[in-house]
């Protein structure tokens, strides 16, 4: 990366601001109660939810404190500051891989030697991707239209990913589930390329002089990486799960927890593949389709993601997935393909310019989420304070919120909140996709040529999304 | 290191089985001590009233919780004893209080028309 590179004339892309440079943040991240209360709280958070989910049957889900936790609160919080901000902060206090975690190592707070409890397998080469939690993230949407609405079916969710993580962990290695598996883990490794903050080695010649790697192997201090990488030579966020491991194990505290630029990693040329584009086309669609059948006018949408009749929910399970798998990465392949034609570079494999481009889809994509999400949480996040005071629905009146009314703020707002939100990704999007045509061409005119048609997709998606949102 | 280990352990039982036993103990202890009966409120097609008989006894107030599990809205009456609850939202939960100064069986029903089967809608309350 160009060290004098300035996102829009102004952000240095190598800006970095160190907040592990002070003591009390390098102290917590150092402890090894950290993360674990925050997850041991959230544990909490999660039984209540659960039961909230199986207490709440088939009932009403405005009044369900599992759905409005799960769906409004949690999913807005993830995609307005979690994912965009802190990366992927959800995954450090994720309680669900907290029994398979114990199972495995045989201790919650304290580091133990050794091997591991469990068959610890080593999960599959060919499955070393993105690509089950892609598949598995769409499949789970083909439900929206239950578990976004009835307590049991957001509780049947919940409970089979976190037996589905214990069971993983009896099997296989460390994080498997977290690395390869989890539905939600896929979108924010994703997106986390776009995060204000990483984690990664402050000095890399520290590194490199210590053979013993023991961010990878481990420890007195702390356990080898659990997601199975190598934090010494971290470059990317996607895969990390901020589980703070490595700055316990680190003997010369050389990790660094950084505010950067957001979208610094999309001009990290490493690991980039399908499975990863896929991501970004599936997120895509599934924006589109959450927003035709969840915020549109169309009641005949709505009717066919719930299911009113068989015969409607496989025509929205059919177009769903053909939509989000083939007709979006099909229309990106033929803007791709024009992208090589303009440029002349006939030497640059389509598929490299096709995967490249993919990642000006994580601003795009981010920015949609990000807008679909003000559609959730202004109409509907006042129900929040009534769940917070009532979580079963038993008539409880814990904070005195229980008889707060719906009441929907800045509702008339909503469409230039989502448009603004939507320009300012895909300014983030432009300022991003110039500079992959850079590392995608060989010389600066051809990735000129080759960015035009690439610009003209994002241009039209951006303004596909504003003519959806506030048209 | 054993001692955060126990704390530790103790804490990951509290945020589970803890909370789960903590939660069930407390409604039981305010349905007990607040609460006379509990009454759910569903569409006849989707179970009706549960339950359909109410016991209370005489003399003494009677509270009924009414929880509205439902996605359409309900209303409760009881005309003999002038008790009226004129909507219960979806998901909503209403108290009725009132007391028996009668004895013997009387209607109580939806006010609200909460689907085609809205006029079966109905159940009884027994006062002893």
């Amino acid at each position: 990366m160009n060290t004098k590179d300035r996102l829009f004339g102004i952000i240095p892309l190598d800006f970095r601001f160190e907040l592990t440079k002070f003591k009390p943040v390098r102290l917590l991240f150092k402890s090894r109660w950290f993360p674990l209360l925050a997850l041991i709280i959230n544990l909490f958070v999660f039984v209540v939810i659960l039961l909230a989910g199986l207490l709440g049957g088939y009932s009403a889900g405005n009044y369900n404190f599992g759905i409005m936790i799960v769906w409004i609160l949690w999913w807005v919080m993830l995609m307005f500051v979690l994912v965009p901000v802190f990366s992927r902060a959800w995954c450090m206090v994720c309680p669900f891989p907290i029994f398979g975690d114990w199972l495995q190592r045989g201790a919650l707070f304290s580091v133990k030697q050794g091997k591991p409890r469990g068959l610890n397998l080593k999960w599959p080469k060919q499955l070393k991707n993105m690509w089950v939690m892609n598949i598995g993230f769409l499949i789970t949407t083909f439900f929206s239209g239950f578990f976004t609405v009835r307590p049991l079916a957001t509780f049947i969710l919940l409970g089979g990913i976190i037996l589905l993580a214990f069971l993983i962990g009896l099997i296989f290695e460390k994080r498997t589930f977290c690395l390869y598996i989890c539905p939600v883990s896929g979108f924010q490794g994703l997106y986390s390329q776009f995060a204000m903050a990483e984690i990664r080695p402050k000095d890399p010649e520290i590194c490199k002089r210590h053979t013993l790697k023991t961010c990878y192997l481990g420890n007195e201090g702390g356990y080898g990486c659990p997601w199975l990488l190598t934090p010494f030579n971290f470059r990317k966020n996607t895969y990390c799960g901020m589980c703070l491991e490595c700055f316990k194990s680190c003997p010369y505290n050389n990790m660094a927890f950084n505010l950067r630029p957001p979208g610094c990693d999309l001009l990290v040329d490493e690991k980039r593949g399908m499975d990863e584009a896929w991501k970004s086309f599936i997120m895509l669609g599934i924006a589109m389709v959450f927003f035709l059948t969840m915020q549109g006018p169309w009641g005949v949408l709505k009717d066919m993601v719930r299911a009113a009749s068989m015969k409607g929910y496989l025509v929205f399970i059919a177009v769903h997935s053909a939509f989000s798998l083939l007709i979006v990465p099909g229309i990106f392949l033929i803007f791709s393909f024009l992208s090589r034609f303009f440029s002349g570079a006939r030497e640059v494999s389509l598929k490299k310019i096709f995967v490249n481009f993919s990642y000006t889809l994580v601003p795009i994509g981010l920015g949609v989420w990000i807008a679909f999400s003000f559609g959730i949480i202004l109409p509907n996040g006042s129900y929040i304070l009534h769940v917070l005071s009532d979580p079963f629905a038993w008539g409880w009146n814990i904070f005195g919120t229980a008889n707060f009314p719906w009441t929907p703020i800045f509702t008339h707002s909503l469409g230039y909140l989502q448009g603004a939100t939507l320009v300012i990704f895909y300014l983030f999007a432009i300022g991003y996709g110039i500079r992959i045509s850079r590392q995608t061409y060989p010389s600066d005119n051809q990735a000129k040529l080759g960015w035009i048609p690439i610009f003209s997709f994002l241009t039209l998606v951006t303004a596909a999304f504003l003519w959806l949102y506030i048209g | 290191m054993k001692r955060n280990e126990i704390i530790a352990v103790i804490l990951m039982f509290l945020a589970t089985i803890g909370t789960v036993l903590g939660v069930f103990t407390i409604e039981k202890y305010r349905r007990d001590k607040f609460y006379t009966v509990e009454l759910i409120a569903r569409a006849p097609n989707n179970g009706n009233w549960y339950p359909r008989q109410l016991k209370v006894p005489f003399g003494k107030e009677a509270r009924i919780l009414i929880r509205n599990i439902e996605t359409v809205s309900h209303g409760f009456a009881l005309p003999d004893f002038g008790v009226s609850v004129s909507e219960i939202k979806a998901g909503e939960v209403k108290v009725v209080r009132f007391t028996p100064d009668k004895k013997g069986t009387f209607p109580f029903m939806c006010t609200v028309w909460c689907s085609n089967e809205h006029l079966h809608m109905t159940g009884e309350l027994i006062v002893e």
